[in-house]
């Protein structure tokens, strides 16, 4: 299995939606998208076996892999569609507040912007108490963690991503899920995975503020003007609701969602040949 | 037959003394239930051409003269009509006329290699010659451009075989080569073009005969879709050709192309009525009416498929339509072999059936489970209008709307759900695979309700028994769809199933196998054999048929299949390596910390731990050995 597969726990996800139970799950026959993503689905630089299958979120993603050369690209709808086909929302949740998503990088990465001009406009718009969920090595970063705390924001990180199938956190998205229902409001400064899952989550979403560029961040899909430019409806500090709602739900696929029978198939795991615990 | 006079054989020169034109396979039974409707009984007909047994058969009432070529041939029918001329079309006697003259066999095989050539052009103004004032020719047209030309394996050019001593073809000018120039013949010949039908799948094999002018009109119609797919799909059985012939015709049907790569067309053309015949009415079915029986001077009235009157004569249509010449006329062989026709009427088209139906032999020794019943009432009533369900996925997979194939497969899985009683389905419905199924809005119908089953059937195995013929039509025939190249048949049918909302696995697929198995030994027991159930690879092309296209298609999906587990295969090895380099660093570390004074003192730590644990557990073993030897003792 690529080990992108496990991001996040994405692969333990599946394997639990797919009745194979909370232990390790069986190895992918294919790459399982394991971000939103404007380009094809895949993330530039991983090394990837021509032809294996590419299994994505939503079919705006299968046609533009396709149109950049990708073949075997088949939609499946995202991992967190699937948690939140296995985890019912309590009956009558009690959200306040809003979880703030300030845009990160991967390890690799470095983010370019000022923190404290982010911190005083989520002051100036969010009305209610303020969650703010850092990526982990932002987490980790004494500096980073201290300024959001300091302006009175709750700071929480909802685990480790894993890496080369070690310290993979499986609990990840159902942190975030569980988070995620205890807010009204999902916000952010990019477009990300996480706004995309606090509307599926039910939170009401925001993305404004400097959207803190990367360092060196690759141009190939067009970058945060490009989102800008196809979103529009997503960006500002209100937003309406029946369209982020429509549009979230295309992009998490949350109508390819299949069955697990139909997913176990899809992820070969029909005919499993190893211990699944 | 009528038996007035002794059955004679004339011999007016131009006979061929050894040659028969009489072919095993084929017959046109189609053909023959249109000459029951337009003849009635006591007309005078002449069959130009090889009598075909069943064209005989349907003439029962009639005062039939055959002009045969060869005399086995005329040997052969000379007991079963009224008079048999051997020769070519120039034998014909002068002054003779005829109600209707049918030449369902095209006009070649009319003239005789004895005597003057003749030519298509000369045998036709011979025969439109003896058409008296009213009657009417039904004659067969080979298409230069048919579908069957277009998939041969060999060229029309090269034949060599005992009847082609002369290659007819479009390079002629005397023959037509489209409806347009066959009008215009006949009309040099003195005779008015009246209702076009379109055979299919092959000339010398009609199974369907379909009125052009519906075809035209009705290029989505889920019933020319099904007839056409069928009737190309079994009628090409075991043939070599270039590409899929089905897979053509309905795709011309859908672009209103239909009649024009018919492989043969069957015209019903009239010689105007100079006035003083007595018109003759079409007959509504085979059974002949006290009226017409008595035969006598007539003239056949016109009538389209459509009830518009093209001929003089005046008949009116009735209401119900059962005056008109038929839209279609199918030989259902594989519905206990009888004809079927769907007729138009004033709320659509709705079903006829003519002729008694062939009882079945006996089930094959090995069918044990008879699950397919023929219902001998069906096809009757409405014929249900809308898109073929088959196409209509076909469609969605191509273009990958998923979205399409979600609202069809999940509105069919409700449709079955409704029907249900206790999650058992039976009938019609529990049979038809999606290539019997129509779909207008959201209502779905079973086309052909012929085929039903007794025996309840769970609706999660009669969903994957139609979807696992439609994975199997889809991977072996290579279209395209969106799902990975990694599935096997049973596991697109298990995925499909999916977006049917259903949640089925492996195990409903084998049993839908099971029954598809009983099914088929059903369908085919009458056959020496048919085709099983047999498990076929995406790689595969389509089982029971040998076309190159599908061929080459196979063996490029073979090829990218092999790209991609060599890729596969050397990303794995990669990774191996990587994961053993890693194993390497781990085990080094192990050892470098395994010699370290930490490590020591830990292991001497633990070692007065690890050997209690060792004979504790020595001692609880033993314990249970003697236990087990006292119970062992009986005490």
């Amino acid at each position: 299995m690529h080990h992108a597969n496990h991001f996040y726990g994405h692969a333990h996800v599946l394997a639990r939606y797919a009745g194979l139970g909370d232990g390790h799950p069986p190895r992918i026959n294919g790459y399982v998208q394991h971000g939103w993503n404007i380009g094809d689905g895949l993330a530039p630089g991983h090394p990837y076996a021509e032809g294996t299958p590419s299994l994505l979120w939503s079919e705006q993603t299968r046609r533009r892999a396709w149109s950049v050369g990708r073949r075997n690209v088949t939609v499946i709808g995202a991992p967190f569609s699937y948690l939140l086909a296995m985890a019912d929302e309590p009956e009558s949740p009690q959200r306040a507040g809003t979880i703030w998503y300030p845009f990160h990088g991967w390890e690799g990465q470095h983010v370019e912007g000022d923190h404290e001009r982010l911190i005083a406009q989520i002051q100036d718009t969010e009305p209610g108490p303020v969650t703010v969920c850092l990526y982990w090595h932002e987490h980790r970063m004494r500096r980073v963690r201290r300024r959001y705390e300091n302006a009175g924001f709750r700071v929480i990180c909802h685990g480790y991503r894993g890496h080369w199938w070690t310290n993979t956190d499986p609990d990840f998205l159902d942190r975030q899920l569980t988070e995620l229902r205890q807010h009204a409001r999902v916000a952010s400064n990019r477009l990300t995975s996480a706004i995309f899952y606090g509307i599926a989550a039910g939170c009401a979403p925001a993305v404004y503020g400097n959207p803190m560029v990367l360092a060196n961040e690759d141009p190939t899909f067009g970058g945060t003007a490009r989102i800008r430019r196809q979103w529009p409806e997503l960006h500002g500090e209100q937003v309406h609701l029946p369209t982020a709602v429509e549009i979230a739900r295309a992009e998490l696929g949350i109508d390819h969602r299949y069955p697990p029978a139909a997913l176990r198939e899809l992820l070969g795991w029909a005919y499993l040949r190893e211990e699944t615990t | 037959m009528t038996t007035e006079t002794a059955p004679t054989v004339a011999l007016p020169g131009g006979e061929m003394l050894t040659w028969s034109d009489q072919r095993a396979e084929g017959g046109n039974r189609p053909l023959a239930a249109l000459a029951a409707r337009l003849v009635p009984a006591g007309a005078k007909v002449l069959l130009a051409g090889p009598a075909d047994p069943a064209v005989l058969d349907a003439l029962g009432q009639a005062r039939v003269t055959c002009l045969l070529r060869g005399y086995p041939d005329a040997a052969a029918v000379a007991g079963r009509v009224d008079r048999v001329v051997v020769a070519g079309a120039a034998g014909l006697p002068y002054g003779a006329e005829y109600d209707v003259v049918i030449a369902a066999g095209g006009l070649d095989t009319v003239e005789s290699v004895e005597g003057t050539r003749l030519g298509w052009g000369g045998v036709l103004a011979r025969l439109a010659a003896v058409v008296r004032p009213g009657g009417a020719l039904l004659l067969r047209l080979d298409n230069p451009l048919g579908v069957h030309r277009l998939v041969a394996a060999s060229g029309w050019y090269v034949g060599r075989d005992d009847a082609e001593w002369s290659v007819g073809g479009v390079l002629d000018d005397s023959r037509p080569a489209n409806l347009e120039q066959l009008r215009l013949r006949l009309g040099t010949a003195g005779l008015r073009l009246g209702d076009c039908y379109a055979g299919y799948p092959h000339p010398e094999a009609t199974t369907a005969l379909l009125a052009t002018e519906a075809l035209a009109r009705q290029a989505r119609s889920g019933l020319f879709d099904a007839v056409l797919h069928d009737a190309c799909t079994s009628g090409y059985a075991g043939r070599s050709v270039l590409a899929d012939p089905a897979r053509l015709a309905v795709d011309a049907l859908y672009a209103g192309r239909a009649a024009d790569l018919a492989p043969s067309w069957l015209v019903l053309a009239h010689r105007p009525d100079t006035g003083g015949h007595q018109p003759m009415t079409i007959l509504a079915a085979t059974a002949p009416t006290a009226a017409t029986a008595t035969g006598g001077p007539s003239a056949v009235t016109a009538t389209t498929a459509h009830g518009d009157a093209t001929a003089p004569g005046d008949a009116t249509a009735p209401g119900d339509g059962a005056g008109r010449l038929p839209v279609a006329v199918l030989w259902a062989g594989r519905s206990g072999g009888r004809i079927v026709e769907v007729v138009d009427g004033p709320h659509g088209w709705h079903w006829h059936r003519s002729g008694p139906v062939v009882p079945r032999s006996a089930p094959a020794p090995y069918a044990s489970r008879e699950i397919a019943q023929l219902d001998p009432a069906a096809p009757h009533g409405p014929v249900p209008d809308g898109r073929l369900l088959r196409s209509l996925l076909l469609d969605g997979c191509l273009r990958r709307d998923t979205a399409l194939l979600r609202r069809l497969l999940r509105g069919y899985a409700d449709w079955l759900t409704g029907q249900a009683d206790h999650g058992r389905l039976t009938g019609a419905v529990a049979l038809a695979g999606v290539d019997n199924l129509v779909v207008a809005g959201d209502r779905f119908a079973v086309l052909d309700p012929t085929w039903r089953a007794d025996e309840p059937l769970p609706v999660d195995v009669v969903l994957a028994r139609a979807l696992w013929r439609f994975a199997t039509d889809l991977l072996t025939g290579g279209y395209a769809h969106p799902w990975t190249s990694t599935l096997d048949v049973a596991g697109l049918t298990v995925v499909l199933g999916g977006v049917a909302g259903r949640d089925f696995d492996r195990a409903v697929v084998d049993a839908a196998l099971d029954i598809e198995a009983a099914v088929r030994r059903g369908l085919h027991a009458d056959r020496a054999a048919g085709p099983d159930a047999e498990p076929v690879t995406p790689t595969d092309p389509p089982p029971g048929r040998h076309s190159y296209q599908q061929l080459r298609d196979a063996w490029l999906r073979q090829r990218d299949e092999n790209t991609r587990l060599a890729a596969a295969l050397r990303w794995t090895e990669e990774l191996l390596t990587s994961r053993e380099r890693a194993l390497r660093r781990a085990e080094a570390k192990l050892d470098l910390l395994s010699g370290t004074v930490g490590y020591k003192l830990a292991r001497l730590a633990i070692t007065p731990a690890r050997m209690a644990r060792r004979g504790a557990g020595a001692a609880k073993r033993r314990a249970r050995a003697a236990l087990t030897r006292k119970e062992g003792t009986g005490e």
